[in-house]
C-alpha cells in the first residue's frame, strides 16, 4: 500500500536537518518559562513562556494591576507586547508547517522553501517589534518610575530573543539557499508526499497534545530543586537549593510527623482496599447462583449505579443520610422516641473504615462486572463433571469457579498493589472537616493541600515526584512479577 | 449481528417451550436456605445502592417544613416542585449548568473524533517510526508528573481560569485509543485493501469504512467519556480558583455542601439563643437546596445509565482484555 517516493535530491538535502534543528530549538523557547525572549518587563511573572505571554492578558498584569487602574501604564502597551509575542508564535507555528510540507516530493520542498521564508519573516518581525516595546518601556520608565516605584523595562533585552533571532535568520538563510540551489522539479511532478511520512503528519496533532499535557509537566520538576519565591523574575541558578527540600524532609520533625501520619492514612486506606478486593469476586460467585434472571439484572444495575457518579454526589448522598437532620437521625429518632441528632460525617472514630465502606458502595458492584464475565466463561462440562463426582454447591463453587477467576484476579490484586501509593484525592477531599481532616489525609490529597493550599511549590512537587518514581517502580515490578509467574505481561 | 424475523420467532418459541416444560429440580432444604440467603442479601445491598437516590428525590419534591422536621423518609409529604424553582433562581447555579453540560457534549465529541482517527492512525504499521510514536503515546498512561507540575504546566500555557482548560487537555486519552486501535484491527484487513486498490485515500477509508464500522466501540468511548466529564470535579477545583464563573456543577455541589458544615460548626461553638435560631431556619430551606442541586446533578446519570448498562459492561471488558 505504501508508495514510495522519496528521491534524494544532492546535497541540499542536508540542509534541511539544520533547519529542523533550528526550528526545535525555537520551540523550546516557545515553551520553557525561563527562556522566554518576550521578558522585556521587570515586573512580569516568572512562569510565563513565550506562549503564555502572547496569549494571556491576565497574567502578564498580575504584577502591575494598580498601575494600570491607574493609568500609569496603558492597557495599548501590554497589548504591544502581546502582539509581539503572538506574531512570533505565529511565525513559529508556520515554520513548523513548512516543515512538514518540506517532507515531500521536490515540487512540495520548492513550496516549503516559500513557507519557511514568510514564517521566518514572520518571526524577525516579532523580535523587531519586541525590540521597539522595549524601547517604548524604557520611555516609560522615563516618565513614570519615580512615581511607581519600579522600572517597568528590563535592564537588556533577554538573551533569548537574540536566539531566537538567529534561529530565524538560520531559517531564511537555508530557505534562501535552498531555493538557489535545490534542483528544479519536474514540469508535470505534483505534490506528493510518501505514505509514511503523510501517516505521520496526520497523526502529529495528537502527539503533540500528548508532549504538551503528559511530558511538558515533567519539566515542572525543577522546582523540586530549587528555592520558589512568588513573585516577578526568573527562576534563576542563584536559587538552586539543591536537595534542600528532599533533607527538609528527613530532618524537619513536624515535616517527618505529617509525613509518618499522611503514610499511615496512605497504606492503611490502600491495605484496607486490597484486604476486601475478594470481595467483589465472591460477590460475582454468589450473584451467579441466582437463577432468576431478572432479579439479577436489576440487582446488576443497582449495585453498579454508584460508580458512576462522583464523589462530590457521594458525599451529598452521605450529608443526606447521615447529617443531623438524615435519615438515620430521622429513623433513630422515631424508633427509640428520643431525640438523635448526632453528626457522623464529623465524627472521627473508625474513619478507616467507613472510608473503605464507601469506597465499597460505590466499586464493588462495578468491578465484580469482569468476575461475573469470567464465570460465564468457565467451561460447562467442568461443572458437570464436578456433579457426577457428588460436588455440592459450595464444593462446585471452591473448586471449579473459583480456580476459573483467580487469573483475573491476580492481575487486579497486582495492578492495586503497584497503585498503593495512588488512592486519589476525590473521596478524602470531599468527607475531609475540620475535626477528621488529619486522618483523612492521604498522600495524593496531603500533595494538594500543601502545593494549591498553602503555596509550598517546592515541597509539594518533591513529594509529588517521589510518589510517581516509587509507583512507576512498584508497577514495573508488579509486571515483572506477572511476566514471571504468569508468562504475561499487564501493562 | 442482527437477526432475522424469524431467528427471532424461533428463539422466542423456543423460550415459550422451555418455560413450559422446565425440568423439576427438587430444591432440597439447604438449598431453599442458601436461596432464601442469597437472594436477601442481594435485594438489600441493592437496595442500600439505590434508596439513597430515592431518599434524595422524595426530599427535593416535598414541603421544606417537613423535610427539617425529618417526615419525609420513605414517600413525599406535601407534593412541590417549589424546590427545583428556587434553584433555578440561584443564578450562578445555571452558569454552572451551561459550563457542565457544553464541556460534556463538546469534550466528548472532540475526544471520540480524537480516538478514532489516532487509533485507525496507530493500526498503520507504514507510519514513519510508528512503534515509537505508539510506545509515546501509551507510556504517558503509567506516569504522572504529579499535581503541581501539572498545574503549573496549565499556567504556563495559560488554560487555567479558560474553559479550554476543560477541553484541550482531555483530546487525548491513550486508554480510548488503544481501545479503537485494537477494534479496528479486529475489522478484516481485506476490506480497507479492497478500498485502496479502488483509489480510496486513508481519509477517505476512515470516513466511509472505519467510522460506521467502529461505531460500537466509539458508543463506549463516549459514554465513558462523557460520565468522566460530567463527573470531573478536580480540575475544576485545581485550575479554575479564580474565576466562579466558569466552574462545573460538581464544583458549586462541593461548594454548597461544605457552606453547610461551616454553619454547623458555628453552632457547635456556642451562641446566643436568636442567632442560633436564625442560622437553623437557614439551615432548613438550604439543606433542600442542596439536596436539589445534588439531585439534578445525578439525575442524567440515573436516567442514562439503566439504557446504556450493556455499553459500559463492554467498556470494562475490552480494558480488561487490553489493560
Amino acid at each position: 500500500m505504501a508508495k514510495n517516493i522519496e528521491v534524494s535530491n544532492g546535497p541540499t538535502d542536508k540542509i534541511y536537518y539544520v533547519t529542523r534543528i533550528s526550528l526545535l530549538f525555537a520551540f523550546v523557547l516557545v515553551f520553557f518559562s525561563e527562556i522566554n525572549p518576550a521578558r522585556i518587563m521587570t515586573q512580569m511573572n516568572k512562569n510565563m513562556s513565550l506562549l503564555t505571554t502572547a496569549l494571556s492578558y491576565d497574567r502578564i498584569v498580575v504584577n502591575i494591576k494598580y498601575e494600570i487602574n491607574h493609568n500609569y501604564i496603558f492597557k495599548s502597551d501590554i497589548y504591544s507586547l502581546m502582539a509581539a509575542s503572538a506574531i512570533m508564535v505565529a511565525g513559529i507555528l508556520i515554520l513548523a508547517v513548512a516543515a512538514c510540507i518540506s517532507l515531500g516530493n521536490l515540487r512540495m520542498k520548492r513550496i516549503s522553501n516559500y513557507v519557511t521564508l514568510g514564517g521566518s519573516a514572520a518571526v524577525i518581525f516579532g523580535v523587531y517589534r519586541m525590540i521597539v516595546t522595549h524601547r517604548l518601556y524604557r520611555a516609560i520608565d522615563a516618565e513614570i518610575s519615580e512615581i511607581v516605584g519600579f522600572k517597568m523595562a528590563t535592564e537588556k533585552l533577554p538573551t533569548a530573543l537574540f536566539l531566537m533571532l538567529g534561529f530565524a535568520i538560520i531559517e531564511f538563510l537555508c530557505a534562501v539557499i535552498l531555493m538557489i540551489a535545490q534542483p528544479r522539479p519536474a514540469r508535470d511532478e505534483k505534490c506528493e508526499m510518501s505514505t509514511r511520512y503523510k501517516l505521520f503528519i496526520m497523526a502529529l496533532p495528537f502527539l503533540g497534545l500528548t508532549f504538551i499535557f503528559s511530558y511538558l509537566p515533567l519539566y515542572g520538576w525543577r522546582y523540586a530543586f530549587f528555592d520558589y519565591k512568588a513573585g516577578p523574575g526568573t527562576l534563576s541558578m542563584n536559587d538552586f537549593v539543591g536537595f534542600k527540600w528532599f533533607k527538609l524532609l528527613v530532618d524537619n520533625a513536624m515535616m517527618r510527623s505529617d509525613i509518618i501520619r499522611v503514610m499511615k492514612n496512605t497504606l492503611i486506606m490502600s491495605g484496607l482496599g486490597l484486604a476486601t478486593s475478594w470481595v467483589a469476586m465472591a460477590f460475582a460467585i454468589f450473584l451467579s447462583e441466582i437463577k432468576n434472571g431478572v432479579f439479577r439484572r436489576i440487582v446488576q444495575v443497582l449495585t453498579t449505579i454508584p460508580n458512576f457518579i462522583s464523589w462530590v454526589l457521594v458525599y451529598a448522598i452521605a450529608f443526606a443520610i447521615f447529617s443531623n437532620e438524615g435519615f438515620v437521625n430521622n429513623m433513630l429518632t422515631r424508633i427509640t422516641g428520643v431525640v438523635h441528632d448526632h453528626i457522623y460525617l464529623t465524627d472521627e472514630s473508625m474513619l478507616y473504615v467507613k472510608m473503605l465502606l464507601w469506597g465499597m458502595w460505590k466499586g464493588v458492584g462495578w468491578s465484580a462486572i469482569i468476575y461475573i464475565a469470567g464465570i460465564s466463561g468457565i467451561d460447562q462440562q467442568l461443572y458437570e463433571a464436578a456433579t457426577v463426582d457428588g460436588a455440592g454447591r459450595f464444593q462446585k463453587m471452591w473448586h471449579v469457579t473459583l480456580p476459573g477467576l483467580i487469573p483475573t484476579y491476580s492481575v487486579m490484586l497486582l495492578m492495586a498493589v503497584a497503585g498503593i501509593l495512588s488512592n486519589g484525592m476525590d473521596q478524602y477531599l470531599v468527607f475531609s472537616n475540620a475535626k477528621t481532616k488529619s486522618a483523612l489525609e492521604v498522600l495524593d490529597l496531603y500533595v494538594y493541600t500543601l502545593g494549591i493550599g498553602s503555596g509550598k511549590i517546592p515541597l509539594s512537587t518533591v513529594i509529588g515526584m517521589l510518589k510517581t518514581l516509587v509507583s512507576v517502580t512498584l508497577l514495573f515490578m508488579a509486571n515483572g512479577i506477572s511476566k514471571l509467574v504468569r508468562g504475561e505481561s499487564i501493562i | 449481528m442482527a437477526l432475522t424475523k424469524q431467528e427471532k420467532l424461533d428463539k422466542k418459541a423456543e423460550r415459550a417451550y422451555y418455560r413450559k416444560h422446565k425440568p423439576h429440580v427438587k430444591l432440597t432444604g439447604a438449598d431453599i436456605v442458601f436461596y432464601v440467603f442469597d437472594y436477601l442479601v442481594f435485594g438489600l445491598f441493592a437496595i442500600i445502592c439505590f434508596f439513597p437516590f430515592y431518599y434524595l428525590f422524595i426530599n427535593t419534591v416535598s414541603d421544606s417544613e417537613m423535610v427539617a422536621r425529618g417526615a419525609v423518609n420513605f414517600y413525599p409529604i406535601g407534593f412541590t416542585l417549589k424546590h427545583y424553582k428556587d434553584m433555578l433562581a440561584l443564578g450562578d447555579l445555571g452558569r454552572a449548568f451551561i459550563v457542565t453540560i457544553s464541556r460534556t457534549v463538546i469534550g466528548t465529541a472532540l475526544m471520540v473524533m480524537a480516538s478514532a482517527f489516532c487509533g485507525y492512525l496507530m493500526t498503520k504499521n507504514e507510519m514513519w517510526n510508528k512503534k515509537f510514536w505508539y510506545r509515546f503515546l501509551v507510556i504517558t498512561m503509567y506516569f504522572n508528573a504529579g499535581l503541581i507540575p501539572g498545574y503549573t504546566n496549565m499556567l504556563m500555557l495559560g488554560l487555567t481560569d479558560n474553559y479550554l482548560g476543560y477541553i484541550i487537555p482531555a483530546i487525548v486519552q491513550p486508554f480510548n485509543i488503544i481501545l479503537v486501535k485494537t477494534y479496528i484491527e479486529s475489522i478484516p484487513a481485506e476490506l480497507e485493501e479492497s478500498a485502496f486498490i479502488d483509489g480510496a485515500s486513508y481519509m477517505m477509508i476512515f470516513r466511509k469504512l472505519i467510522l460506521p464500522l467502529s461505531k460500537p466501540i466509539l458508543a463506549t468511548i463516549a459514554i465513558f467519556g462523557a460520565v468522566g466529564h460530567w463527573n470531573s470535579f478536580m480540575d475544576s477545583v485545581i485550575n479554575m480558583q479564580n474565576s466562579p464563573k466558569l466552574q462545573t456543577l460538581q464544583h458549586k455541589l462541593y461548594i454548597w455542601l461544605n457552606q453547610s458544615s461551616n454553619i454547623g460548626a458555628v453552632i457547635d461553638t456556642g451562641r446566643s439563643a436568636s442567632e442560633i435560631e436564625k442560622i437553623v431556619n437557614q439551615l432548613n430551606s438550604g439543606t433542600v437546596i442542596k439536596y436539589t442541586i445534588a439531585m439534578v446533578t445525578v439525575l442524567p446519570i440515573l436516567l442514562v445509565y439503566p439504557w446504556m448498562q450493556k455499553y459500559f459492561e463492554k467498556g470494562i471488558m475490552l480494558g480488561a482484555v487490553k489493560g
